[in-house]
Protein backbone atom coordinates (compact mmCIF):
# COMPACT_ATOMS: atom_id res chain seq x y z
CA UNK A 1 0.00 0.00 0.00
CA UNK A 2 1.41 3.61 -1.03
CA UNK A 3 1.62 5.46 2.22
CA UNK A 4 3.74 8.78 0.76
CA UNK A 5 1.19 10.28 -1.53
CA UNK A 6 2.33 10.34 -5.06
CA UNK A 7 2.26 14.52 -5.02
CA UNK A 8 4.47 14.48 -2.17
CA UNK A 9 6.38 12.26 -3.22
CA UNK A 10 7.08 14.27 -6.89
CA UNK A 11 7.77 17.64 -4.91
CA UNK A 12 10.73 16.71 -2.13
CA UNK A 13 12.35 13.15 -3.17
CA UNK A 14 11.89 12.29 -6.66
CA UNK A 15 14.65 13.60 -8.25
CA UNK A 16 17.10 12.20 -5.67
CA UNK A 17 15.36 8.88 -6.24
CA UNK A 18 15.85 9.05 -9.76
CA UNK A 19 19.59 9.92 -9.40
CA UNK A 20 20.07 7.17 -6.70
CA UNK A 21 18.97 4.31 -9.03
CA UNK A 22 21.25 5.89 -11.71
CA UNK A 23 24.09 5.85 -9.69
CA UNK A 24 24.69 1.86 -10.33
CA UNK A 25 24.35 1.52 -14.10
CA UNK A 26 22.33 3.01 -16.69
CA UNK A 27 18.57 2.12 -16.58
CA UNK A 28 15.40 3.49 -19.38
CA UNK A 29 12.44 5.15 -17.88
CA UNK A 30 10.43 1.73 -17.44
CA UNK A 31 12.97 -0.07 -15.64
CA UNK A 32 12.96 2.93 -13.55
CA UNK A 33 9.54 3.17 -12.41
CA UNK A 34 9.92 -0.46 -11.50
CA UNK A 35 12.61 -0.37 -9.13
CA UNK A 36 11.43 2.27 -7.32
CA UNK A 37 8.06 0.30 -6.28
CA UNK A 38 10.17 -2.53 -5.90
CA UNK A 39 12.57 -1.99 -3.99
CA UNK A 40 10.53 0.18 -1.80
CA UNK A 41 8.07 -2.97 -1.36
CA UNK A 42 5.38 -1.00 -2.84
CA UNK A 43 5.32 2.13 -0.37
CA UNK A 44 6.50 4.46 -2.59
CA UNK A 45 4.96 4.71 -6.26
CA UNK A 46 5.76 6.60 -9.44
CA UNK A 47 3.24 8.00 -12.23
CA UNK A 48 4.63 7.37 -15.18
CA UNK A 49 3.04 10.11 -16.78
CA UNK A 50 5.35 12.44 -14.21
CA UNK A 51 8.53 9.74 -14.45
CA UNK A 52 9.17 11.43 -18.36
CA UNK A 53 8.97 14.76 -17.90
CA UNK A 54 10.82 14.47 -14.66
CA UNK A 55 13.56 12.80 -16.86
CA UNK A 56 13.35 15.24 -19.72
CA UNK A 57 13.83 17.94 -16.83
CA UNK A 58 16.54 16.26 -15.37
CA UNK A 59 18.29 15.76 -18.91
CA UNK A 60 17.95 19.48 -19.63
CA UNK A 61 19.53 20.48 -16.11
CA UNK A 62 22.36 18.17 -17.84
CA UNK A 63 22.35 15.52 -14.66
CA UNK A 64 21.63 12.80 -16.93
CA UNK A 65 22.16 12.01 -20.10
CA UNK A 66 19.92 9.67 -22.55
CA UNK A 67 21.31 7.59 -25.20
CA UNK A 68 19.31 4.72 -27.36
CA UNK A 69 20.67 1.56 -26.95
CA UNK A 70 19.70 -2.00 -28.12
CA UNK A 71 17.91 -4.02 -25.77
CA UNK A 72 16.18 -7.80 -26.77
CA UNK A 73 15.73 -6.86 -30.13
CA UNK A 74 14.37 -3.45 -30.16
CA UNK A 75 15.82 -0.01 -28.84
CA UNK A 76 15.60 1.60 -25.33
CA UNK A 77 16.58 5.06 -24.38
CA UNK A 78 18.86 4.68 -21.34
CA UNK A 79 19.81 7.12 -18.77
CA UNK A 80 23.04 7.55 -16.96
CA UNK A 81 24.58 10.14 -14.47
CA UNK A 82 26.22 12.85 -15.94
CA UNK A 83 29.32 14.34 -13.58
CA UNK A 84 27.18 17.21 -12.68
CA UNK A 85 24.40 14.70 -11.69
CA UNK A 86 27.01 13.06 -9.22
CA UNK A 87 27.12 15.78 -7.53
CA UNK A 88 23.98 17.28 -6.87
CA UNK A 89 23.37 13.66 -6.27
CA UNK A 90 25.81 13.58 -3.29
CA UNK A 91 24.63 17.01 -1.71
CA UNK A 92 20.63 15.74 -2.03
CA UNK A 93 21.79 12.40 -0.55
CA UNK A 94 23.96 14.33 2.41
CA UNK A 95 21.03 17.03 2.60
CA UNK A 96 18.30 13.76 3.14
CA UNK A 97 20.90 12.17 5.76
CA UNK A 98 20.70 14.54 8.02
CA UNK A 99 16.94 15.23 7.38
CA UNK A 100 15.78 11.83 7.90
CA UNK A 101 18.32 11.16 10.87
CA UNK A 102 17.31 14.27 12.73
CA UNK A 103 13.32 12.73 12.32
CA UNK A 104 14.85 9.39 13.19
CA UNK A 105 16.15 10.85 16.59
CA UNK A 106 13.03 12.76 17.57
CA UNK A 107 10.32 9.89 15.97
CA UNK A 108 12.34 6.59 17.56
CA UNK A 109 12.87 8.31 20.75
CA UNK A 110 11.53 6.28 23.75
CA UNK A 111 10.93 8.13 27.16
CA UNK A 112 11.54 6.24 30.06
CA UNK B 1 0.56 -5.71 -31.82
CA UNK B 2 -0.72 -2.56 -31.49
CA UNK B 3 1.23 0.09 -33.12
CA UNK B 4 2.18 2.21 -30.37
CA UNK B 5 4.02 4.72 -32.10
CA UNK B 6 0.78 5.15 -33.54
CA UNK B 7 -1.17 5.43 -30.55
CA UNK B 8 1.17 7.62 -28.68
CA UNK B 9 1.25 10.08 -31.66
CA UNK B 10 -2.42 10.37 -32.19
CA UNK B 11 -2.84 10.79 -28.09
CA UNK B 12 -0.33 13.44 -27.56
CA UNK B 13 -1.53 15.58 -30.74
CA UNK B 14 1.39 17.93 -31.45
CA UNK B 15 4.20 18.91 -30.32
CA UNK B 16 5.84 21.34 -31.20
CA UNK B 17 9.75 20.35 -30.48
CA UNK B 18 12.39 19.35 -33.35
CA UNK B 19 11.28 16.93 -35.82
CA UNK B 20 14.23 14.69 -33.86
CA UNK B 21 13.52 15.30 -30.55
CA UNK B 22 9.44 14.98 -30.99
CA UNK B 23 10.05 11.29 -32.12
CA UNK B 24 12.44 10.30 -29.78
CA UNK B 25 9.89 11.44 -26.50
CA UNK B 26 6.97 9.25 -29.08
CA UNK B 27 8.98 6.16 -29.72
CA UNK B 28 10.67 6.56 -24.97
CA UNK B 29 6.43 6.62 -24.35
CA UNK B 30 5.89 4.03 -27.20
CA UNK B 31 8.13 1.64 -25.19
CA UNK B 32 6.71 2.54 -22.11
CA UNK B 33 3.05 1.64 -23.25
CA UNK B 34 4.57 -1.78 -24.97
CA UNK B 35 6.52 -3.13 -21.77
CA UNK B 36 3.55 -2.28 -19.43
CA UNK B 37 1.52 -3.85 -22.23
CA UNK B 38 3.88 -7.83 -22.35
CA UNK B 39 3.88 -7.18 -18.56
CA UNK B 40 0.19 -7.70 -18.80
CA UNK B 41 0.10 -10.50 -20.80
CA UNK B 42 2.56 -12.10 -19.52
CA UNK B 43 0.28 -12.20 -16.14
CA UNK B 44 -2.07 -14.04 -18.20
CA UNK B 45 -4.65 -10.82 -19.07
CA UNK B 46 -6.76 -10.84 -21.99
CA UNK B 47 -4.85 -8.70 -25.08
CA UNK B 48 -8.11 -5.97 -24.50
CA UNK B 49 -7.68 -5.66 -21.12
CA UNK B 50 -3.61 -5.51 -21.31
CA UNK B 51 -3.75 -2.59 -23.80
CA UNK B 52 -6.81 -0.61 -21.89
CA UNK B 53 -4.28 -0.92 -18.46
CA UNK B 54 -1.23 0.24 -20.39
CA UNK B 55 -3.07 3.20 -21.71
CA UNK B 56 -4.62 3.97 -18.99
CA UNK B 57 -1.00 4.80 -17.12
CA UNK B 58 -1.21 8.07 -18.74
CA UNK B 59 -4.81 9.35 -18.07
CA UNK B 60 -4.30 12.75 -19.04
CA UNK B 61 -2.58 13.15 -22.42
CA UNK B 62 -2.96 16.70 -22.79
CA UNK B 63 -1.30 17.41 -19.43
CA UNK B 64 1.57 14.97 -20.56
CA UNK B 65 1.98 16.77 -23.72
CA UNK B 66 2.27 20.17 -22.01
CA UNK B 67 4.65 18.48 -18.83
CA UNK B 68 6.76 16.94 -21.58
CA UNK B 69 7.22 20.16 -23.35
CA UNK B 70 8.29 22.04 -20.68
CA UNK B 71 10.78 19.54 -18.90
CA UNK B 72 12.35 19.59 -22.46
CA UNK B 73 12.34 23.12 -23.41
CA UNK B 74 12.22 24.58 -20.22
CA UNK B 75 9.08 26.87 -21.27
CA UNK B 76 5.32 27.05 -21.22
CA UNK B 77 3.83 25.39 -24.51
CA UNK B 78 3.14 27.82 -27.18
CA UNK B 79 -0.39 29.19 -26.14
CA UNK B 80 -1.62 28.51 -29.89
CA UNK B 81 -0.23 25.13 -29.19
CA UNK B 82 -2.17 24.11 -26.02
CA UNK B 83 -5.54 22.47 -26.18
CA UNK B 84 -6.62 22.91 -22.66
CA UNK B 85 -10.71 23.74 -22.37
CA UNK B 86 -9.86 28.08 -22.63
CA UNK B 87 -7.06 27.98 -25.06
CA UNK B 88 -7.33 30.10 -28.00
CA UNK B 89 -7.62 27.65 -30.31
CA UNK B 90 -10.50 26.20 -28.41
CA UNK B 91 -14.20 27.37 -29.04
CA UNK B 92 -15.24 27.90 -25.34
CA UNK B 93 -12.49 31.01 -24.60
CA UNK B 94 -14.22 32.78 -27.57
CA UNK B 95 -18.06 32.02 -26.82
CA UNK B 96 -17.14 33.63 -23.35
CA UNK B 97 -15.79 36.36 -25.02
CA UNK B 98 -18.03 36.60 -27.72
CA UNK B 99 -20.72 36.70 -24.87
CA UNK B 100 -19.07 39.07 -22.42
CA UNK B 101 -18.79 41.33 -25.40
CA UNK B 102 -22.68 40.79 -26.51
CA UNK B 103 -23.63 41.87 -22.94
CA UNK B 104 -22.53 45.31 -24.23
CA UNK B 105 -25.62 44.90 -26.99
CA UNK B 106 -28.19 45.02 -23.86
CA UNK B 107 -28.94 48.31 -22.96
CA UNK B 108 -29.67 47.48 -19.02
CA UNK B 109 -25.70 46.66 -19.05
CA UNK B 110 -24.92 49.59 -20.86
CA UNK B 111 -26.69 51.68 -18.62
CA UNK B 112 -25.10 49.67 -15.32
CA UNK B 113 -21.38 50.26 -16.48
CA UNK B 114 -22.71 53.66 -17.41
CA UNK B 115 -24.26 54.87 -14.02
CA UNK B 116 -20.91 53.72 -12.64
CA UNK B 117 -19.14 56.39 -15.01
CA UNK B 118 -21.51 58.81 -14.14
CA UNK B 119 -20.45 62.66 -13.08
CA UNK B 120 -22.17 63.87 -10.03
CA UNK B 121 -20.28 60.89 -7.94
CA UNK B 122 -20.99 63.17 -4.90
CA UNK B 123 -24.18 63.57 -3.96
CA UNK B 124 -23.78 67.06 -3.12
CA UNK B 125 -22.22 68.08 -5.89
CA UNK B 126 -22.07 71.62 -4.35
CA UNK B 127 -18.82 72.74 -5.50
CA UNK B 128 -17.69 69.63 -7.55
CA UNK B 129 -16.44 70.64 -11.03
CA UNK B 130 -18.14 68.07 -13.21
CA UNK B 131 -19.08 69.76 -16.34
CA UNK B 132 -16.66 72.13 -18.19
CA UNK B 133 -17.11 75.56 -18.37
CA UNK B 134 -17.58 75.47 -22.27
CA UNK B 135 -20.72 72.68 -21.82
CA UNK B 136 -22.28 74.72 -18.58
CA UNK B 137 -21.94 77.87 -21.07
CA UNK B 138 -23.76 76.04 -24.04
CA UNK B 139 -26.59 74.91 -21.62
CA UNK B 140 -27.54 78.07 -20.31
CA UNK B 141 -27.16 79.94 -23.70
CA UNK B 142 -29.75 77.21 -24.14
CA UNK B 143 -31.81 77.74 -21.58
CA UNK B 144 -31.98 81.74 -22.43
CA UNK B 145 -32.87 81.18 -25.61
CA UNK B 146 -35.78 79.14 -25.25
CA UNK B 147 -36.51 79.91 -21.75
CA UNK B 148 -36.30 76.52 -20.55
CA UNK B 149 -36.20 77.00 -16.67
CA UNK B 150 -34.44 72.97 -15.96
CA UNK B 151 -31.65 73.97 -18.55
CA UNK B 152 -30.51 77.03 -16.49
CA UNK B 153 -31.44 75.00 -12.83
CA UNK B 154 -29.31 72.60 -14.34
CA UNK B 155 -26.52 75.21 -14.48
CA UNK B 156 -27.01 76.58 -11.32
CA UNK B 157 -26.42 72.83 -9.83
CA UNK B 158 -23.84 72.56 -11.59
CA UNK B 159 -21.27 75.61 -11.29
CA UNK B 160 -17.88 75.15 -9.71
CA UNK B 161 -17.85 77.37 -6.48
CA UNK B 162 -15.28 79.46 -8.24
CA UNK B 163 -18.07 80.24 -10.20
CA UNK B 164 -21.06 81.03 -7.80
CA UNK B 165 -21.84 84.21 -9.56
CA UNK B 166 -22.84 82.01 -12.67
CA UNK B 167 -24.57 79.33 -10.10
CA UNK B 168 -26.72 82.55 -8.64
CA UNK B 169 -27.71 84.54 -11.94
CA UNK B 170 -28.86 80.87 -13.15
CA UNK B 171 -30.92 80.34 -10.46
CA UNK B 172 -32.21 83.32 -10.65
CA UNK B 173 -33.82 82.84 -13.98
CA UNK B 174 -34.61 79.37 -14.14
CA UNK B 175 -36.63 80.18 -10.39
CA UNK B 176 -38.09 83.47 -12.52
CA UNK B 177 -38.87 81.14 -15.00
CA UNK B 178 -40.40 78.08 -13.07
CA UNK B 179 -40.90 79.12 -9.14
CA UNK B 180 -41.25 75.21 -8.56
CA UNK B 181 -37.28 75.03 -8.90
CA UNK B 182 -37.30 77.44 -5.70
CA UNK B 183 -35.58 74.47 -4.13
CA UNK B 184 -32.36 74.86 -6.05
CA UNK B 185 -31.81 78.02 -3.51
CA UNK B 186 -30.84 75.83 -0.74
CA UNK B 187 -27.92 74.76 -3.27
CA UNK B 188 -27.06 78.10 -4.21
CA UNK B 189 -27.07 79.48 -0.75
CA UNK B 190 -25.41 76.38 0.59
CA UNK B 191 -21.55 77.32 -0.80
CA UNK B 192 -21.90 80.56 0.04
CA UNK B 193 -20.96 80.42 3.52
CA UNK B 194 -17.82 80.19 2.27
CA UNK B 195 -17.38 84.00 1.36
CA UNK B 196 -17.18 86.84 3.46
CA UNK B 197 -18.75 89.07 1.27
CA UNK B 198 -21.99 87.43 0.09
CA UNK B 199 -24.92 87.39 2.17
CA UNK B 200 -27.37 83.89 1.69
CA UNK B 201 -30.63 85.02 3.66
CA UNK B 202 -31.86 86.18 0.69
CA UNK B 203 -32.08 82.72 -0.35
CA UNK B 204 -32.85 81.36 2.58
CA UNK B 205 -35.58 83.71 3.03
CA UNK B 206 -37.02 83.15 -0.68
CA UNK B 207 -37.05 79.28 0.32
CA UNK B 208 -38.59 79.72 3.56
CA UNK B 209 -41.22 81.54 1.64
CA UNK B 210 -41.87 79.13 -0.69
CA UNK B 211 -41.63 75.62 1.42
CA UNK B 212 -43.06 77.12 4.82
CA UNK B 213 -43.31 73.47 6.28
CA UNK B 214 -40.50 72.53 5.82
CA UNK B 215 -37.78 72.79 8.18
CA UNK B 216 -34.64 72.69 5.92
CA UNK B 217 -34.48 75.86 5.30
CA UNK B 218 -34.02 76.75 8.80
CA UNK B 219 -31.56 74.17 9.45
CA UNK B 220 -29.57 76.54 6.59
CA UNK B 221 -30.76 79.71 8.43
CA UNK B 222 -29.08 78.36 11.67
CA UNK B 223 -25.27 77.37 9.47
CA UNK B 224 -25.57 80.61 7.74
CA UNK B 225 -25.93 82.54 11.25
CA UNK B 226 -23.26 80.45 13.24
CA UNK B 227 -20.48 79.40 11.28
CA UNK B 228 -19.50 76.49 14.34
CA UNK B 229 -16.98 75.16 11.63
CA UNK B 230 -15.01 78.74 11.92
CA UNK B 231 -13.23 80.39 15.16
CA UNK B 232 -14.15 81.29 17.83
CA UNK B 233 -16.32 78.20 17.99
CA UNK B 234 -13.34 75.87 16.96
CA UNK B 235 -11.85 75.84 20.12
CA UNK B 236 -15.12 73.68 21.15
CA UNK B 237 -14.98 71.54 18.77
CA UNK B 238 -12.63 68.84 20.75
CA UNK B 239 -16.32 68.04 22.59
CA UNK B 240 -19.46 67.79 20.93
CA UNK B 241 -21.13 68.44 23.78
CA UNK B 242 -19.20 71.17 24.61
CA UNK B 243 -19.94 72.73 21.28
CA UNK B 244 -23.60 71.92 21.89
CA UNK B 245 -23.94 73.74 24.63
CA UNK B 246 -22.23 76.85 23.64
CA UNK B 247 -24.38 76.80 20.01
CA UNK B 248 -27.54 76.70 22.26
CA UNK B 249 -26.33 79.53 24.44
CA UNK B 250 -26.43 81.34 20.87
CA UNK B 251 -29.63 82.94 20.48
CA UNK B 252 -28.87 83.26 16.20
CA UNK B 253 -28.10 79.90 16.34
CA UNK B 254 -30.54 78.69 18.77
CA UNK B 255 -34.08 79.86 17.48
CA UNK B 256 -34.07 79.10 13.95
CA UNK B 257 -32.68 75.12 14.78
CA UNK B 258 -36.32 76.15 17.44
CA UNK B 259 -37.73 75.95 14.17
CA UNK B 260 -36.14 72.62 12.56
CA UNK B 261 -37.21 70.42 15.22
CA UNK B 262 -40.66 72.61 15.40
CA UNK B 263 -41.22 71.76 11.17
CA UNK B 264 -44.22 69.81 9.93
CA UNK B 265 -41.52 68.17 7.78
CA UNK B 266 -38.11 67.92 7.08
CA UNK B 267 -37.07 67.48 2.92
CA UNK B 268 -33.43 68.33 2.16
CA UNK B 269 -34.90 68.03 -1.72
CA UNK B 270 -32.63 65.69 -1.78
CA UNK B 271 -34.92 63.80 -4.79
CA UNK B 272 -34.76 66.87 -6.10
CA UNK B 273 -30.75 67.29 -6.33
CA UNK B 274 -30.44 63.80 -7.47
CA UNK B 275 -32.72 63.84 -10.24
CA UNK B 276 -30.26 66.80 -11.52
CA UNK B 277 -26.85 65.31 -10.42
CA UNK B 278 -27.33 61.46 -11.62
CA UNK B 279 -30.13 60.77 -13.60
CA UNK B 280 -30.46 63.54 -16.12
CA UNK B 281 -26.72 63.64 -17.00
CA UNK B 282 -27.16 59.73 -17.15
CA UNK B 283 -29.52 60.00 -19.52
CA UNK B 284 -27.95 62.34 -21.87
CA UNK B 285 -24.49 60.60 -21.90
CA UNK B 286 -26.62 57.26 -23.18
CA UNK B 287 -28.37 59.96 -25.85
CA UNK B 288 -31.90 59.39 -24.61
CA UNK B 289 -33.03 62.65 -25.18
CA UNK B 290 -36.31 61.90 -25.27
CA UNK B 291 -36.18 59.90 -22.04
CA UNK B 292 -34.32 62.78 -20.60
CA UNK B 293 -37.28 65.14 -21.28
CA UNK B 294 -39.99 62.66 -20.13
CA UNK B 295 -38.14 62.56 -16.48
CA UNK B 296 -37.91 66.21 -16.55
CA UNK B 297 -41.61 66.63 -17.09
CA UNK B 298 -42.58 63.56 -15.15
CA UNK B 299 -40.87 64.98 -12.25
CA UNK B 300 -42.83 68.73 -12.77
CA UNK B 301 -46.26 67.07 -12.59
CA UNK B 302 -45.40 64.95 -9.56
CA UNK B 303 -46.58 65.95 -6.33
CA UNK B 304 -43.57 66.42 -3.84
CA UNK B 305 -42.35 63.29 -1.68
CA UNK B 306 -44.07 62.63 1.14
CA UNK B 307 -42.00 60.88 3.90
CA UNK B 308 -44.77 60.37 5.83
CA UNK B 309 -45.62 57.24 3.50
CA UNK B 310 -42.46 55.16 4.27
CA UNK B 311 -43.28 51.79 6.12
CA UNK B 312 -41.10 48.72 6.50
CA UNK B 313 -42.35 47.33 3.16
CA UNK B 314 -40.74 50.60 1.86
CA UNK B 315 -37.68 50.45 4.06
CA UNK B 316 -37.06 46.97 2.90
CA UNK B 317 -36.94 47.70 -0.67
CA UNK B 318 -34.44 50.50 -0.18
CA UNK B 319 -32.30 47.82 1.46
CA UNK B 320 -32.44 45.92 -1.92
CA UNK B 321 -32.14 48.67 -3.61
CA UNK B 322 -29.06 49.55 -1.10
CA UNK B 323 -27.30 45.68 -1.08
CA UNK B 324 -27.64 45.57 -5.11
CA UNK B 325 -25.61 49.07 -5.58
CA UNK B 326 -23.02 47.26 -3.45
CA UNK B 327 -22.86 43.67 -5.45
CA UNK B 328 -22.77 45.92 -8.57
CA UNK B 329 -19.63 47.94 -7.73
CA UNK B 330 -18.02 44.74 -6.48
CA UNK B 331 -18.88 43.29 -9.78
CA UNK B 332 -17.89 46.18 -11.56
CA UNK B 333 -14.64 46.28 -9.79
CA UNK B 334 -13.89 42.32 -11.13
CA UNK B 335 -15.09 43.35 -14.32
CA UNK B 336 -12.57 46.22 -14.45
CA UNK B 337 -9.71 44.24 -13.53
CA UNK B 338 -10.90 41.34 -15.72
CA UNK B 339 -11.99 43.50 -18.62
CA UNK B 340 -8.25 44.91 -18.43
CA UNK B 341 -6.95 41.02 -18.00
CA UNK B 342 -8.91 39.97 -20.97
CA UNK B 343 -7.85 43.00 -23.22
CA UNK B 344 -4.07 41.71 -22.15
CA UNK B 345 -4.86 37.73 -22.81
CA UNK B 346 -6.28 39.09 -25.93
CA UNK B 347 -3.33 41.43 -27.07
CA UNK B 348 -0.61 38.68 -26.23
CA UNK B 349 -2.70 35.83 -28.29
CA UNK B 350 -2.78 38.40 -31.26
CA UNK B 351 1.13 38.97 -30.88
CA UNK B 352 2.23 35.41 -30.34
CA UNK B 353 -0.25 33.93 -32.85
CA UNK B 354 2.28 35.96 -35.52
CA UNK B 355 5.26 35.90 -33.52
CA UNK B 356 6.21 32.23 -33.34
CA UNK B 357 9.77 32.47 -33.36
CA UNK B 358 10.77 31.02 -29.99
CA UNK B 359 13.17 33.69 -27.93
CA UNK B 360 13.16 34.75 -24.60
CA UNK B 361 10.59 37.73 -25.75
CA UNK B 362 8.07 35.46 -26.93
CA UNK B 363 8.94 32.95 -23.88
CA UNK B 364 7.68 35.40 -21.80
CA UNK B 365 4.59 36.93 -23.82
CA UNK B 366 3.47 33.07 -23.67
CA UNK B 367 4.07 32.53 -20.35
CA UNK B 368 1.71 35.44 -19.31
CA UNK B 369 -0.63 34.46 -21.47
CA UNK B 370 -0.94 30.56 -20.47
CA UNK B 371 -2.45 31.50 -17.01
CA UNK B 372 -4.47 34.54 -18.19
CA UNK B 373 -7.12 32.19 -20.71
CA UNK B 374 -9.34 31.93 -17.72
CA UNK B 375 -10.05 35.24 -17.97
CA UNK B 376 -12.64 36.01 -20.86
CA UNK B 377 -14.59 33.00 -19.11
CA UNK B 378 -14.08 34.98 -15.57
CA UNK B 379 -15.06 38.21 -17.48
CA UNK B 380 -18.11 36.70 -18.35
CA UNK B 381 -19.13 35.69 -14.75
CA UNK B 382 -18.98 38.69 -13.65
CA UNK B 383 -20.60 40.47 -16.27
CA UNK B 384 -23.29 38.85 -15.79
CA UNK B 385 -23.46 39.27 -11.67
CA UNK B 386 -23.17 42.96 -13.20
CA UNK B 387 -26.17 42.58 -15.26
CA UNK B 388 -28.48 40.69 -12.62
CA UNK B 389 -27.48 43.21 -9.79
CA UNK B 390 -28.78 46.06 -12.17
CA UNK B 391 -31.30 44.46 -13.99
CA UNK B 392 -34.32 44.95 -11.32
CA UNK B 393 -33.43 48.58 -11.65
CA UNK B 394 -32.83 48.81 -15.23
CA UNK B 395 -36.78 49.75 -16.80
CA UNK B 396 -36.76 52.74 -18.59
CA UNK B 397 -36.07 55.54 -16.14
CA UNK B 398 -39.27 56.77 -18.02
CA UNK B 399 -41.60 54.73 -16.41
CA UNK B 400 -40.82 56.26 -12.96
CA UNK B 401 -44.30 57.25 -12.16
CA UNK B 402 -43.55 59.24 -8.67
CA UNK B 403 -41.36 60.76 -6.37
CA UNK B 404 -41.60 57.25 -4.08
CA UNK B 405 -40.73 54.83 -7.13
CA UNK B 406 -37.76 57.00 -7.21
CA UNK B 407 -36.78 57.34 -3.68
CA UNK B 408 -36.95 53.56 -2.78
CA UNK B 409 -35.97 51.95 -6.13
CA UNK B 410 -33.33 53.74 -8.25
CA UNK B 411 -31.91 56.43 -5.79
CA UNK B 412 -31.02 54.19 -3.40
CA UNK B 413 -28.64 52.40 -6.09
CA UNK B 414 -27.44 55.30 -6.52
CA UNK B 415 -26.62 56.36 -3.27
CA UNK B 416 -25.63 52.81 -2.45
CA UNK B 417 -22.79 52.89 -4.97
CA UNK B 418 -21.81 56.69 -3.19
CA UNK B 419 -21.88 54.77 0.64
CA UNK B 420 -19.49 52.54 -1.18
CA UNK B 421 -16.81 55.11 -2.88
CA UNK B 422 -16.99 56.69 0.38
CA UNK B 423 -14.33 56.07 2.90
CA UNK B 424 -15.99 55.38 6.30
CA UNK B 425 -14.92 52.98 9.25
CA UNK B 426 -14.73 49.04 8.31
CA UNK B 427 -16.99 48.32 11.16
CA UNK B 428 -19.69 50.49 10.33
CA UNK B 429 -19.48 49.90 7.03
CA UNK B 430 -18.69 46.27 5.72
CA UNK B 431 -19.68 44.11 8.76
CA UNK B 432 -23.36 45.54 8.16
CA UNK B 433 -23.61 46.34 4.49
CA UNK B 434 -21.57 43.78 2.74
CA UNK B 435 -21.99 40.83 4.95
CA UNK B 436 -24.44 39.47 2.24
CA UNK B 437 -23.61 41.31 -0.85
CA UNK B 438 -19.96 39.64 -0.38
CA UNK B 439 -22.02 36.55 0.38
CA UNK B 440 -23.67 36.74 -2.90
CA UNK B 441 -20.85 37.48 -5.06
CA UNK B 442 -18.93 34.37 -3.80
CA UNK B 443 -21.73 32.32 -4.53
CA UNK B 444 -21.71 33.43 -8.13
CA UNK B 445 -17.69 33.08 -7.70
CA UNK B 446 -18.33 29.35 -6.83
CA UNK B 447 -20.93 28.75 -9.30
CA UNK B 448 -18.48 29.95 -12.01
CA UNK B 449 -15.64 27.96 -10.94
CA UNK B 450 -18.12 24.85 -10.41
CA UNK B 451 -18.97 25.78 -14.47
CA UNK B 452 -15.71 26.36 -15.35
CA UNK B 453 -14.31 22.86 -13.66
CA UNK B 454 -17.23 21.27 -15.82
CA UNK B 455 -16.40 22.89 -19.04
CA UNK B 456 -12.91 22.05 -18.57
CA UNK B 457 -13.52 18.41 -17.59
CA UNK B 458 -15.87 18.10 -20.27
CA UNK B 459 -13.17 19.07 -22.97
CA UNK B 460 -10.95 16.24 -21.87
CA UNK B 461 -12.10 13.46 -23.76
CA UNK B 462 -8.47 11.47 -23.38
CA UNK B 463 -9.74 11.59 -19.66
CA UNK B 464 -11.57 8.09 -18.62
CA UNK B 465 -13.62 9.65 -16.22
CA UNK B 466 -15.06 12.97 -18.37
CA UNK B 467 -18.31 12.53 -18.93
Amino acid sequence: MAIMPDRELKKGNAELLILALLEEKTRHGYEIGKLIAARSEGVLRFHVASLYPLLYRLERRGWVKGEWEPAGGRRRRYYRLTPTGRRILAEQRSRWRAFSGAVNRIVEVRHA
Amino acid sequence: MPDWKKIVREKLGTLPLTHGRREEVIEELAEQLESAYEEALAQGINEQEALQRSIAQFKDWEKLRREVFQSVEGTHLPVWEQNGAFAPRRWPVWIALALALSLLLVPAFRQALAILLVPGNDTTAWCSRIFPEKVLRRIEQSGDKEKYARALAFVALHSPKEDDERAMHAAEKAIALDPNLTWISAKVSHPTYLYPDYDPHPWIERLKAWDPQNGFPYLLEADANVHYWEPPWTKYAASAAILRQSLAAERRWRIPMEKVFAAPRMDFYQLHRDAYTRLLPLLRRGARADEAAAVESALAVLPRFDYSVGGPAHSSLKAAAKRSAQVILISAVFVAVLGLLTALWLVLVIVLRWKRNANSLSHLLNRLASPLCFAPPALLLVSVALFLGYYPYARSIAQINSYQELEYGYVPVLMGLDDLTSFVPLTDFWVAHMFWPSLWCAAVALAGACLLWWVRRLTRPDRPDAA
